[in-house]
C-alpha cells in the first residue's frame, strides 16, 4: 500500500471541534512528552500534517497525528492544515499499517506501546502474521510467549504503571514481576515502590523479596504487605527515604536470608573483636562461597608496610578468622 | 504412567528414512503423525506445557558424544553423556531442562546409528581411558524406553566394550526392556532419590520411592550394578528424617555391595529457572531456602546449609555400608573436605575415584 499512489487523499484545514482526539483505534502513543513536539511546532509550525480519515458522519479520527493535535490544542490553535482519506477507501488494516510505518519510521516505541501495538493487531491479522511480520518491525522476536507478555501488559497492567514503564522508570523484568502478583497486591507493591522512590534495581529486589517471602511464609503477598512490619518502616520518624529504604531492605533481607544475615554479622564481629590496626582491611568472599578471604593493607612505604605486618603477626585471635559457622567434620 | 501419554508425533522431514523412526512408529501404533519442516516449530498459547505429550522426531546434527556441561569452578566428575533425546515427560517442579533447553517436545534423535558408529570410533581409539558415559542428563533414561526400546539396541553394544561405562538413569520403574536383555556387563542402573516428601510433592509424575526403589531391587537381584543419585538435594521441614525415610527404603530392598556410586547433589538452577518455576509450580518449594549466586553464576543455598546436607546423608549412608562409592556433584573442595573428611583436589581426581569404582566392579 502507497498513500500517494494506492489511496487518494486530499488536504485541508480543519476544524479540531470535529476530530475526535480521544486515542483512538490506530493510536500507538503512550507515555510521551509533549513540550518537545510543542516548541518545535513553536519554532517552526506543523511540518508534517495529521493524517485523519473522515467517517460517514462527517466526523474525522485520526490515523496519524494523535501528539501533534495534543500539542495543537496545547497552543491554543483551533484549525490546522490535514490530510483526508476516505472512510470507504481505506481498510482500518489500512490505517493502522500507515500509522504504524509512520511512527517506525522517526521513533522508537516504548514497552507499553508495543503491547498497544500487538493488541490492536490481535482483531486485524493472523497470530502467525504478528509473530512472523509485525514482532520484528517492532524489534521483537517471533516469540508467542513474548507475544502473550505484551498483550497481558496491555490490558492487566494499571495505568499508572504503564507511565512508569513508559518512560523508563521502571524494567520489563519488574513489569513481569508485577504481573505475577494479583491486582490489589500489585498496586500495594507499586505504592511502596513510589513511596519510597525506588530506582529500577531495588524494585526489581524488593518484588522479589516480597514474593519470596510471602511463599515461604505460604501467606498471601497481601496479608504480608499488611504486616506491622512494613509501615513500622515507612512511618519511621526522623528518617529520610534512603534511610527508609537502607531499613527496609536489611529487614527483607534478615527475613529472607537468615543464616547467610547471621553468618556475615558474626564475621564483622570477628573482625571488630581482632581491634586491626587503621588501614587493615578482612573482608570475606561474596557469601563466604569462595574459600579464600582477603586482606587489604593501605600503606605508604616498605617501613609502614613493614610495621603493619610486624603488628599484624603478632595480633593474638587472628585463628577465628575463618567461615562464621561449625565445620561439620 | 503408560505409552498412552503420547498424543501426537512429529516427524522432522527426512526423518521416516531411518529404521529407528519406523520401530518408533510401530510401537505408537494409533497415535496421530504429522511432518514438520526443519525448525518450522512455533511455540503457542500452552507452552507452559512445554509439549511434553508430543514425541517429534529427528535427525540430530550435532555431537551425540559430549562432555558433561560441568564447571571449572567446582569439582564435576568427568562424565560424558551421550545425548540420544532432550526432555522429559516427567515434569518435576526442580528440572533445568525447563531453562537450559528451549525447544518444546520430547525429541527423540532418530540418526542413532550413525551417531553412535561416531561414538564408537571415539571409544575404541582410546581403550586405556574408561569413559563413564550416561544418557539421563537431557532427559530421563528409561522413560521413553517402552516407546523407543533404546535400551535393547544399547546394552548389547556398550556391554561388549571394556572401557566404558553406560550409566542409565531414571526416576521410573519402566525397566521391562533391560530385564529382557541378556547383558549385564558394563552398565550401570541408577536411581534419581530424594526424601519422600519432595518425590509427592516436587516429582509427582515420578514413580514414588517405594516403586522406584522396589524396581532397583528386582535389577539388582537380575544381575545389574546400581547407582543412586541424591540430586538435588532439597531443604524442606523436617529434611533430615526425610531423607532418614528414603535411606530406611534402600535398606529395606538393596545390598549396598551391589552400589557402584551414590552421588550427592545440593540444589542449583541457572537464575532464569526461578520465574519459570514460580510460573509453571506456584505451589513448590524448592524456592524457599536461602540460594546465593555461586562461582559459576548458579543458584545454590548457602554453603553451611549445603554442608549440612552432604553431612547428614553421608553420615547415615555409610551407617548403611562403608563402601557406597559416594561423591558430591558440582561442589568446591572446602566442602568436600568439611563434609566428607577428604577431597579429590579437582576434577581429573573424582574422575579417577569414579574410574577406580568402574574398575572394581566391572574389571
Amino acid at each position: 500500500m502507497n498513500i500517494e499512489n494506492d489511496l487518494t487523499s486530499i488536504q485541508y484545514t480543519v476544524d479540531f471541534v470535529d476530530i475526535d482526539d480521544s486515542p483512538g483505534p490506530f493510536c500507538m502513543s503512550f507515555g510521551f512528552e509533549l513540550e518537545p513536539l510543542i516548541q518545535s511546532i513553536q519554532n517552526v509550525g506543523m511540518v508534517n500534517p495529521p493524517l485523519l480519515i473522515q467517517k460517514k458522519s462527517g466526523t474525522y479520527t485520526i490515523i496519524a497525528g494523535y501528539r501533534r493535535i495534543r500539542a495543537l490544542k496545547f497552543l491554543d490553535i483551533k484549525k490546522t492544515p490535514c490530510r483526508i482519506l476516505s472512510e470507504s477507501r481505506v481498510s482500518e488494516l489500512e490505517c493502522f499499517r500507515l500509522n504504524l510505518h509512520d511512527n517506525l519510521a522517526t521513533r522508537v516505541f516504548n514497552e507499553v506501546e508495543k503491547g498497544m501495538v500487538l493488541s490492536r493487531l490481535t482483531s486485524l491479522v493472523s497470530q502467525d502474521q504478528i509473530l512472523n511480520r509485525y514482532m520484528p518491525l517492532l524489534g521483537l522476536p517471533s516469540h508467542s510467549e513474548k507475544f502473550f507478555f505484551y498483550l497481558r501488559l496491555e490490558k492487566e497492567l494499571e495505568k499508572e504503571i504503564k507511565i512508569h514503564l513508559a518512560q523508563g522508570r521502571m524494567s520489563l523484568q519488574v513489569a513481569r514481576l508485577l504481573l505475577e502478583i494479583g491486582r490489589g497486591d500489585r498496586n500495594r507493591v507499586f505504592e511502596l515502590i513510589s513511596a519510597l522512590n525506588l530506582n529500577i534495581n531495588y524494585q526489581k529486589q524488593l518484588i522479589d523479596y516480597i514474593i519470596d517471602i510471602s511463599n515461604i511464609k505460604r501467606i498471601p503477598v497481601s496479608t504480608f504487605l499488611a504486616e506491622n512490619f512494613f509501615s513500622d518502616i515507612l512511618q519511621k520518624e526522623g528518617f529520610n527515604k534512603p534511610q527508609k529504604v537502607k531499613a527496609l531492605f536489611h529487614s527483607l533481607r534478615v527475613l529472607r536470608f537468615p543464616t547467610l544475615v547471621r553468618a556475615e554479622e558474626n564475621f564483622s564481629k570477628n573482625v571488630t573483636r581482632l581491634g586491626l590496626t587503621k588501614g587493615v582491611k578482612v573482608s570475606a568472599p561474596p557469601y563466604f562461597e569462595s574459600p579464600h578471604f582477603r586482606l587489604e593493607i593501605l600503606f605508604r612505604n616498605g617501613t609502614e608496610l613493614k610495621e603493619k605486618l610486624r603488628i599484624l603477626t603478632k595480633k593474638e585471635g587472628l585463628e577465628v578468622l575463618g567461615n562464621p559457622w561449625k565445620e561439620r567434620v | 504412567m503408560s505409552k498412552g501419554f503420547i498424543k501426537k508425533v512429529t516427524m522432522e522431514e527426512g526423518a521416516l528414512q531411518y529404521d529407528f523412526s519406523r520401530k518408533i512408529l510401530k510401537n505408537l501404533r494409533g497415535t496421530p503423525v504429522t511432518e514438520r519442516q526443519p525448525g518450522g516449530e512455533k511455540t503457542g498459547p500452552n507452552d507452559s506445557t512445554m509439549g511434553k505429550d508430543i514425541l517429534h522426531l529427528l535427525p540430530y546434527k550435532g555431537e551425540f558424544l559430549k562432555p558433561c556441561p560441568g564447571t571449572t569452578d567446582y569439582i564435576c566428575c568427568g562424565y560424558q553423556i551421550l545425548n540420544l533425546g532432550t526432555n522429559c515427560p516427567l515434569d518435576c517442579t526442580y528440572c533445568i531442562l525447563q531453562s537450559y533447553i528451549n525447544q518444546p517436545n520430547l525429541r527423540v534423535f532418530v540418526n542413532l546409528d550413525v551417531g553412535l558408529k561416531q561414538v564408537f570410533q571415539q571409544i575404541d581409539k582410546q581403550p586405556d581411558k574408561i569413559f563413564r558415559i550416561g544418557t539421563g542428563e537431557f532427559t530421563d533414561s528409561l522413560a521413553m524406553d517402552p516407546i523407543t526400546r533404546l535400551s535393547e539396541h544399547l546394552l548389547p553394544l556398550f556391554s561388549r566394550r571394556r572401557n566404558v561405562a553406560l550409566e542409565l538413569k531414571t526416576k521410573t520403574t519402566r525397566v521391562e526392556g533391560l530385564l529382557a536383555s541378556k547383558y549385564r556387563d558394563r552398565v550401570v542402573l541408577s536411581w534419581s532419590l530424594n526424601s519422600p516428601y519432595i518425590a509427592r510433592h516436587e516429582e509427582k509424575m515420578a514413580e514414588n520411592l517405594d516403586k522406584r526403589l522396589k524396581a532397583a531391587r528386582r535389577c539388582q537381584s537380575e544381575g545389574f550394578i546400581l547407582g543412586f543419585h541424591f540430586d538435588p538435594l532439597i531443604h524442606h521441614p523436617g529434611w533430615k528424617d526425610e531423607y532418614l525415610k528414603t535411606l530406611d527404603l534402600m535398606d529395606k530392598y538393596i545390598d549396598p555391595k551391589g552400589v557402584i556410586w551414590i552421588s550427592l547433589g545440593s540444589i542449583r538452577f541457572m537464575p532464569g529457572l526461578k520465574p519459570i518455576i514460580r510460573k509453571r509450580h506456584p505451589n513448590s518449594r524448592v524456592l524457599d531456602g536461602e540460594f546465593v549466586t555461586g562461582l559459576d553464576g548458579k543458584m545454590r543455598y548457602f554453603k553451611p546449609i549445603r554442608i549440612d546436607q552432604f553431612g547428614h546423608l553421608r553420615e547415615n549412608l555409610e551407617k548403611w555400608h562403608s563402601s557406597l562409592g559416594l561423591y558430591l556433584c558440582m561442589e568446591s573442595d572446602d566442602v568436600w573436605e568439611s563434609t566428607m573428611g577428604w577431597s579429590p583436589g579437582e576434577t581429573a581426581g573424582l574422575s579417577r575415584y569414579l574410574d577406580k569404582r568402574v574398575v572394581e566392579f566391572f574389571g
